[in-house]
């Protein structure tokens, strides 16, 4: 996500408008927001719906065994149509920006 | 009657080398790079090579008392070398430990459409995201699910 704030023209310049997705709650987001100054959008699924009904719920894997999202990159155009994924094997390894921007520029 | 007597450096070298190991596992905070997995190879490299000189470090302080001193030294820093490894090793499976996510929507589908509160408690919906803004119609919305701070 830093790498996304980083990049954030490029995005807009793309089109793209970059939103984030967790379980966490607005104010804790809010808070993540400040801290580390991203501007674009977060959005908050406390009670997992948006991410039980996109099937990337992750069980037990949050604290005190809560679930949480499993990490993943959706590129939806403005069809509402999926038109790039990313599902890591590895939650040290993240989708870049630079792999998101390239599929963000694809996008015709 | 200790003047031959050789300082044993292995157990020093033992816990420096699990200190680069966290170092080097715990790089993915920071870094993102096309093939960052070396890092976390190499992280693990490093803390096999802390248990090795962890071992040496114990055979030298009571294999060869006479030459080595360590003998309080070396069994402790070979037991944070092994937990160091542990540590990685039982990192990396937790790591790859992911729901296969086979329901999910795949490129060609619609995304199913969601409202969600902002981190300003107002609600935003994909539709919404997907309409024109004032600095022009956005072609694509990109969603980042992420495991979340807590």
């Amino acid at each position: 996500m830093r790498g996304v704030e980083k990049n954030l023209k490029e995005f807009e310049q793309a089109g793209v408008r970059p939103v984030a997705i967790s379980v966490d709650s607005p104010e804790l987001s809010r808070n993540l927001a400040n801290k580390a100054g991203y501007t674009f959008p977060i959005l908050s699924d406390p009670g997992a719906v948006v991410i039980r009904h996109y099937d990337l719920l992750h069980k037990a894997a949050g604290p005190d065994g809560s679930d949480i999202s499993r990490p993943a990159e959706f590129l939806v155009d403005d069809k509402g149509v999926v038109r790039w994924v990313n599902f890591t094997e590895d939650i040290r390894i993240r989708a870049r920006a630079d792999q998101m921007l390239a599929a963000a520029k694809a996008i015709q | 009657m200790n003047g031959d007597r050789k300082k044993n450096r292995a157990p020093l070298a033992a816990f420096l080398l699990a200190l680069a190991a966290i170092g080097a596992s715990a790089s993915f905070f920071f870094v993102s790079f096309r093939g960052e997995i070396v890092l976390q190879w190499l992280a693990l490299l490093l803390a096999l090579a802390g248990l090795i000189w962890g071992v040496v470090g114990v055979r030298r302080a009571y294999g060869q008392s006479q030459i080595y001193g360590g003998k309080v030294t070396a069994p402790i820093f070979a037991v944070i070398a092994l937990l160091v490894l542990g540590l990685m090793g039982f990192g990396w499976k937790s790591a790859r430990q992911l729901p296969a996510s086979t329901g999910a929507p795949q490129v060609g589908q619609k995304a199913p459409d969601f409202t969600l509160s902002d981190s300003n408690g107002q609600q935003v919906s994909l539709a919404q995201l997907l309409q024109p803004a004032a600095g022009g119609a956005p072609k694509a919305v990109l969603l980042i699910f992420y495991r979340g701070y807590w």
